[in-house]
């Protein structure tokens, strides 16, 4: 069984949201809905100045506070780690909402909520996450960490320290790492 | 189309709707995605190779279509271009295949209301009133100007079969600048080898911004391997996010940067002797001259610290050959300054001391794909007997400008002296994207018939005697395209991925219908494909192999080396007799742009432009799904320092008044330590003031709204940052 995840460097990041409109096309979604968030940041003065866009989405917490507080079981963890919902059973009771520290759901015009999903039905079939093709400077690298020879299995083992979790005190244990400057 | 999927009956169906009903609305099934997608969830999936209409790069992609609708596109991973990649643009940009606002048969502006005419009674009109017009005025009083696409080469063909020198491309509010500098110096544009630099700087080009797929990809990929980045821009601009130095230099004074740095590397040796020796003339009158800018004297103008200048200098000297400065596209020195051309001059001069020019890490001349001619078998028609009377190539008016794109911002003019009469627009906007609307738009109004064919009611559709709507990119054939030519020739097609929604023609198609109307069809007794398969012959790939990859490597591959340069010396000309014999100067001279803000006035700024990356200029923000960037992250604003915004009371989002000579409008602020203080900084192609763009309509500013009439005196571009305003608290 795969155990999925993925690796954001920041510092690439130039904001130009591609990936947000790519996951918008592969997932259906109309033109204010996104999966896919960018947090823009500036440091210093004129003229030592710097911005840092932070790509933010679903994080696929392994301690998913979205699924502990779902009445009904639709927000669920499947054994791949991706987290997702379950729409037929979803009463739209925005809980999950409320418990996700990263503001990353969406409540659909139907009633049901959404959130990135990993594009898992696309990768089951050998594709990969679209905000991940799409990115112009390589921003993400996605994969099952628990192939030795996958690329982001690879970048955990030889850059582990440069590695960290997003609202790591809230103990999510979020699926994506996010690269130190 | 070989790798298309079955057809279904809901494709026939659309079809026939589209024919019976000219003004046919989307049904909510094409319109709401979510809903068509639940509907079509196990229709089968055809994958179309395509070429990419959402801006001028025409990426080479990948369509993805259900039921005859498409769903998503992808980068075709083999293409020079964009290296599989697909940008924010290209994804959005599909949704306007079912854009409300599509245009759904020809168009006769009749008592000022748009009435739906047909094809035939469109073309047999503007025919009849063309010839007349012609015959009282000759054929020079007919132009055509468009953003050229692949087949551009049969809108000028046509204009010379009238008998016009008249094509005009949208180059001098863009680039023409740029590619006088290049040619006056080197003979020729040449690309980038960014992937190989171990230095690489790049002066007021954003190809994070104004993206560059291809470019993104080589500078990431040189990043990996240790090259330095260093991004010269009054702006943080989005390039300036991965760079290792942002310089924030003073609007208008590059060429100063430029004249130090080639100071240095003179004076401190560092410039590449045996280069210099062996393949440039002039190196001795450069040198004379550029003894007058020490990198103090440039540190006063441009505010680039002089040990900053040195220091980098002295770097990219240490790495060459394989270090480069970009060479530029619209950006700092496209279009933009009175001092444009000898900036670029500058640039090219300082290029080819770092010995860079056609060598591996530096700049080079990609070998192109020779494409086929059309005669024998189709005789080419003579050609105009007369000059343009926009003045380009000629001495005494714009000696430098470009004879091939024309002076797009002259064309007012030119209607206002009644020299043009009439004329076409195609994939172009010129109300929107050329200098101080209201002259632009009295030009384009005094002529006796305007002609445009587009997909939208543009700003210029909209005063339109007749539109004729062109088929959405995804919904038509086109002709054979180079764009994807690197270090890897490379030819791709655009083709059609799925049927046309509405009654809407090719762009070829179109041209070869009018000039069978208009009397010179002998010029154009051939279809699109028989032309594509005539243009296809000597390069030894068959069409419907080029259909079904998309794209396809012709010819030799690039290599390394200086070669003979296309300039009259055949070497690189420090020194230009061509230009002193016009009357310039032979070597770049320190020139101040056109106008400098008032430092006395807390009020005064330099307005400055440039695009967003999720936004090609005007024709793209009716697009709802990138305008909902823009909304959602509050991106329609004007930048400005700081300190600046602080010493006028403003704070961010606060309402401020803009006026220059020519314009005056209201916009949010947005304050920034990421601005040169001397400016203020507004995004490209907002501002849309056709009612029939719902999505944009009134939507933000553009600065062709601020920018009065100029014409640069050498090459005639519009010198797009020469704007001073008066910001205030409105």
């Amino acid at each position: 069984m795969a155990r999925y995840g993925m690796i954001i460097d920041g510092s690439k990041c130039v904001g130009c949201y591609a990936c947000r409109v790519a996951c918008q096309n592969l997932n259906n979604l109309r033109e204010k809905e996104a999966y896919n968030h960018l947090e823009e940041t500036h440091y210093g003065k004129f003229p030592d100045f710097a911005r840092v866009f932070l790509p933010v989405q679903c994080q696929h917490c392994d301690n998913p506070p979205c699924v502990s507080v779902c009445p009904t079981g639709a927000s669920q963890k499947r054994k791949d780690g991706v987290v997702l919902v379950e729409k037929k059973d979803c009463i739209g009771c925005k809980y999950c909402i409320a418990a996700c520290p990263y503001n990353v759901r969406i409540i659909k015009k139907e009633g049901y909520i959404e959130k990135c999903r990993f594009c898992i039905e696309f990768v089951e079939q050998g594709g990969k996450p679209a905000c991940m093709t799409t990115c112009m400077t390589g921003v993400r690298i996605f994969g099952d960490l628990d192939d030795p020879g996958s690329e982001i299995a690879r970048e955990v083992a030889k850059n582990r320290i440069r590695l960290q979790q997003f609202k790591v005190t809230m103990n999510t244990q979020p699926r994506i790492f996010y690269r130190k400057a | 189309m070989a790798t298309k999927g079955p057809l279904v009956s809901r494709r026939r169906f659309l079809q026939g709707a589209a024919l019976s009903a000219a003004t046919l609305s989307l049904g909510p099934q094409l319109l709401d995605i979510r809903s068509w997608a639940k509907e079509n969830q196990d229709a089968p999936l055809s994958r179309v190779p395509t070429i990419c209409g959402g801006c001028g790069n025409r990426c080479a992609i990948f369509a993805y279509v259900k039921n005859n609708r498409i769903w998503r596109i992808e980068g075709h991973p083999e293409a020079n271009g964009n290296r599989g990649l697909v940008c924010t643009k290209g994804h959005g940009y599909i949704h306007d295949l079912y854009s409300p606002d599509r245009i759904k048969s020809p168009l006769k502006r009749v008592d000022g209301v748009f009435q739906p005419i047909s094809w035939e009674q469109a073309y047999k009109e503007i025919s009849q009133k063309i010839n007349l017009i012609l015959m009282l005025n000759g054929p020079q009083s007919i132009f055509w100007i468009n953003f050229p696409q692949p087949n551009h080469t049969y809108a000028l063909r046509l204009m010379h079969a009238l008998g016009s020198p008249h094509y005009f491309t949208h180059g001098s509010t863009c680039y023409t600048a740029r590619n006088a500098g290049w040619n006056y110096t080197v003979g020729k544009l040449p690309l980038n080898d960014l992937a190989n630099s171990r230095y690489i700087m790049i002066i007021g080009r954003n190809p994070a911004g104004g993206v560059n797929l291809g470019q993104m990809a080589e500078i990431t990929a040189a990043r990996r391997q240790g090259a330095k980045l260093v991004v010269l821009d009054p702006r943080h601009n989005e390039t300036a996010i991965l760079a290792d130095e942002w310089l924030p230099i003073k609007p208008g004074t590059d060429l100063a940067f430029l004249l130090a740095m080639i100071h240095v590397l003179i004076k401190e040796g560092l410039y590449d002797r045996d280069f210099v020796r062996n393949n440039t003339t002039g190196f001795g009158e450069l040198a004379k001259q550029a003894i007058n800018y020490s990198p103090e004297w440039a540190e006063n103008i441009c505010e680039i610290p002089a040990p900053t200048i040195i220091r980098i200098t002295r770097e990219m000297a240490a790495q060459k050959p394989k270090a480069l400065i970009h060479r530029g596209y619209h950006g700092a020195f496209g279009s933009q300054y009175l001092n444009s051309f000898q900036t670029v001059r500058a640039l090219a001069i300082a290029n080819s001391l770092l010995g860079n020019i056609n060598r591996e890490g530096g700049l080079y001349f990609p070998p192109m794909p020779e494409l086929g001619e059309l005669q024998p078998k189709h005789p080419v028609p003579e050609g105009p007997k007369m000059q343009k009377a926009d003045g380009t190539g000629t001495p005494g008016r714009f000696p430098l400008g470009s004879y091939g794109d024309g002076i797009a911002h002259a064309i007012p003019e030119l209607a206002l002296r009644d020299e043009l009469k009439c004329g076409f627009v195609y994939h172009n906007n010129p109300l929107r994207t050329n200098p101080n609307p209201k002259r632009v738009m009295a030009g384009y109004k005094k002529l006796e018939l305007l002609v445009v064919v587009d997909t939208v009611l543009s700003e210029t559709a909209a005063i339109a005697h007749y539109v004729l709507p062109e088929s959405f990119y995804l919904e038509r054939d086109e002709a054979v395209d180079t764009r994807h030519t690197g270090k890897k020739c490379q030819i791709t097609i655009q083709q059609q991925v799925v049927s046309p929604l509405f009654d809407t023609k090719p762009g070829t198609q179109i041209i070869i219908d009018l000039a069978q109307h208009l009397g010179v069809g002998r010029y154009f007794d051939f279809n699109l494909e028989e032309a594509n398969r005539l243009r296809l012959k000597p390069l030894g790939v068959s069409l419907e192999e080029l259909k079904e990859k998309g794209l396809a490597a012709v010819g030799d591959n690039w290599k390394d080396g200086f070669q003979k340069l296309a300039t009259p010396s055949g070497k690189v000309e420090l020194y230009s007799a061509t230009i002193e014999k016009l009357g310039y100067p032979p070597v770049p001279l320190w020139q101040e742009p056109l106008v400098s803000p008032d430092l006395k006035d807390i009020h005064s700024f330099r307005l400055l432009h440039g695009k967003q990356a999720f936004h090609t200029h005007a024709m793209t923000a009716n697009q709802p799904y990138l305008m909902a960037i823009t909304e959602r992250y509050n991106l329609l604003c004007l930048l400005m320092n700081q300190a600046r915004g602080e010493a006028l009371g403003l704070q961010d989002g606060d309402l401020v008044e803009m006026k220059s000579l020519v314009g005056e409008g209201k916009i949010r602020v947005k304050l920034t330590e990421g601005l040169h203080p001397s400016c203020v900084w507004l995004p490209s192609g907002y501002g849309i003031f056709s009612k029939h763009l719902k999505t944009a309509y009134d939507m933000g500013l553009s600065y062709n709204d601020f920018l009065p009439t100029l014409f640069d005196p050498t090459v005639g571009h519009v010198m797009a940052s020469e704007i001073i305003v008066q910001v205030k608290k409105a």
